[in-house]
């Protein structure tokens, strides 16, 4: 059954694809910048204290966390424009990604702050820093090192999360696949060759993952 | 220099410090001593306040430890704080441990608390270890290395908090040593500890714990050969048998 | 017009239910598949026979490599081309099946691996068979390690449910979608199709953080 796949057409395609796959990467990483600044600004209301601020924060992520990203999407997509917002679609997904993978990088963060041992926070607070001088220089520094790998899982679901996008017509690297199959007819050639790209993309991603993860045992370890 | 008035501190139902009176004058070395549970942590936690009591009041160098307007850092800064488990910053060198207080809560000049911080660290006898990381240390130089990072500060008390529970038999010698002498020096010490040996040597009073009360306090040689009360004495042969 | 909008909503209501029952109906016969195969190929992968694992580690980075959309379409659209037709709601079933057991597998062998290698030997010594040594000894000590981000698994198995609506399968994704055609009141339909979701899911998200915290 794979005897007659035809690389021929796949390479005429090629351009389509390549552009595709830029547009996943500019995504991507566009959306995990803005992740990771909603994420940090998430968790820091979520662990502050200060009731205004924390209960949004709460209700936020937990909503993120308990609806799909498609409907999320759907939301965006099909809800700005009755608020008289009309923005292009690849802005809209790029919103999306961003609100969701916010959340789950704001519980990345908040559990590597929680996991760093509670007299560590005391030695800081009998030496007289105060509590920004704690965060700054004993618990951030520490919870760093314990975040970067969930943080490159996200990354990662997050790489494979935006081919949704292809859903509200956002001209990425799934979106190419739906485009060859239907002017070809060929949608074994066609998403075959999509897959093949995002599995590339998540080897790559994967590997520095499990470096960071060994750099950070080992550096436990000592 | 620190005194307890009719100290009180429940946890839940708890009654961990009950109705305590004391006062540390200064350059004494008061040792704590009693069993587990017995509140003795508790005290010493409270002087510079890792602890809020609920009812007394605790006055450290005319200032009151215990109101919430008090300035905390600035008393903090004038104590040390030794804990059982160290508690070293694991992502700093043993010399940037030293140094992060006195530059950033005393606002000292990097450079100038360099100078501290070696100084400190060959007090402990310590100095070929300044780019050490904690882990790289064995835990009677990690101990000494905490003693050095409270004694940055030029504090005018230090308070211990069983200093030398976490630490295998061969290296609690390094860590006692250290404590003699800066008692030997002057300095006002509070020290909860079991070392009979160590209380001996230096302090000037034992005092004795049981359920949240001082049961008995007096010189540690009275106290270690002719204890007053029962509870104190079943104590002291218990420790004894090890 | 939002007033008769959300009258509108409101009368097509039992359509939504409808779509949720489709979504409970594919999210738990999922659970169940995935859970299964997970667990077959979690122990075969954390078993001692490298050439079966390392196969099922290649399986696995496939899977966890590619969008589940992609997975969806090369299932539904390529199939047919190679003589196998699948209506839209068994090729959604085993897309699932296919996705989730791969997730599954990778946290069951985490969970057997953490077992340390003496509870085994000790196994071993007192002659159990291996089926013996994973009933009895090694499975119930690995589920501790197991449970908490099992049930965070399923909650994300639920969530990608909704990408099966792009096949046809009329779940609450998929209902919302065709609503919205026709009541353009796009914040209010999806608004509905989250809190439905959110009402499965939820429950299930406060179940793992307890497990978490119970299993600490």
């Amino acid at each position: 059954m794979l005897a007659d796949f035809n690389f021929r057409i796949i390479f005429e395609y090629m351009p389509l694809f390549l552009n595709g796959l830029k547009s996943t990467f500019l995504i991507s990483i566009i959306s995990i910048i803005l992740a990771l600044m909603t994420g940090i600004v998430a968790c820091s209301c979520r662990i502050s204290g200060i009731k205004i601020i924390k209960y949004p924060a709460i209700a936020y992520i937990e909503i993120m966390r308990s609806t799909p990203l498609l409907v999320q999407i759907y939301f965006l997509y099909f809800g700005l424009p009755t608020l008289g917002l009309r923005i292009p679609e690849i802005q809209t997904g790029i919103l999306a990604l961003m609100l969701n993978s916010g959340a789950y990088i704001a519980e990345i963060i908040r559990a590597g702050i929680s996991s760093v041992d509670e007299g560590q926070i005391e030695a800081g607070v009998a030496s007289g820093l105060n509590y920004v001088q704690r965060m700054r220089f004993i618990i951030l520094p520490q919870a760093l090192g314990v975040t970067v790998p969930p943080l490159l899982g996200q990354a990662i679901v997050l790489v494979k999360d935006s081919a949704l996008l292809s859903l509200i017509s956002v001209a990425e690297l799934t979106r190419s696949g739906q485009t060859m199959t239907s002017e070809r007819l060929m949608p074994a050639e066609a998403f075959f060759t999509v897959a093949f790209f995002y599995i590339c993309i998540y080897l790559c991603l994967k590997t520095f993952s499990d470096w960071s993860q060994k750099k950070l045992i080992y550096r436990e370890a000592y | 220099m620190i005194q307890f008035k009719n100290v009180n501190k429940w946890f839940g139902k708890l009654h961990v410090l009950n109705d305590i009176n004391l006062e540390i004058k200064k350059g004494e070395v008061l040792v704590v001593c009693g069993p587990s549970g017995s509140g003795k942590s508790t005290l010493i936690r409270c002087i510079n306040r890792l602890e809020k009591i609920q009812e007394g009041e605790i006055i450290v160098n005319k200032n009151p430890v215990h109101k919430r307007s008090s300035n905390l850092t600035k008393l903090r800064a004038q104590i040390g704080f030794v804990f059982q488990q160290f508690h070293l910053y694991p992502h700093m060198t043993s010399l940037q441990n030293i140094m992060l207080a006195p530059v950033n809560v005393k606002n000292i000049p990097k450079s100038n608390a360099e100078k501290i911080a070696i100084e400190k660290l060959e007090q402990v006898g310590l100095s070929d270890k300044s780019d050490s990381y904690p882990a790289q240390l064995s835990g009677g130089q990690q101990q000494r290395v905490a003693i050095a990072r409270g004694l940055a500060m030029s504090p005018e008390i230090m308070l211990f908090d069983e200093p030398t529970s976490a630490l295998d038999p061969e290296m609690i010698g390094e860590v006692l040593d250290v404590m003699v002498n800066l008692a030997s020096e002057g300095m006002t010490m509070c020290v909860v500890t079991h070392e009979m040996g160590f209380a001996k040597k230096v302090a000037d009073r034992v005092l004795f714990m049981d359920e949240g009360k001082i049961i008995e306090t007096g010189k540690p040689d009275e106290f270690f050969d002719n204890p007053k009360t029962e509870r104190a004495a079943d104590f002291i042969s218990k420790i004894l048998t090890h | 017009m939002m007033a008769f909008y959300f009258q509108r909503l409101v009368e097509i209501f039992p359509f939504f239910l409808l779509g949720l029952w489709m979504t409970v109906k594919v999210a738990f016969i999922s659970l169940f598949n995935c859970t299964i195969l997970g667990f077959v190929l979690g122990i075969f992968r954390a078993g001692k026979n490298k050439f079966i694992s390392r196969i099922i580690g290649v399986y696995v980075s496939l899977i966890r490599g590619t969008p589940f959309v992609v997975q969806i379409f090369i299932i539904f659209f390529i199939l047919p081309e190679w003589g196998i037709q699948l209506e839209a709601f068994p090729a959604a079933l085993l897309a699932m099946a296919i996705m989730g057991s791969a997730f599954i597998c990778e946290i069951v062998a985490g969970g057997i691996n953490s077992i340390p290698k003496g509870q085994w030997e000790a196994a071993v010594s007192s002659g159990l068979s291996l089926f013996q040594q994973l009933r009895f000894v090694v499975v119930p000590q690995a589920m501790k390690v197991i449970l908490p981000p099992l049930v965070g698994q399923y909650v994300l198995l639920i969530k990608d449910t909704s990408v099966v609506s792009v096949i046809g399968v009329m779940e609450l994704t998929r209902v919302g979608w065709i609503t919205v055609v026709r009541i353009p009141e796009g914040l209010m339909v999806f608004s509905l199709v989250g809190v439905l979701y959110f009402v499965i899911s939820y429950p299930l998200i406060l179940l793992s953080n307890y497990l978490e915290r119970r299993m600490a």
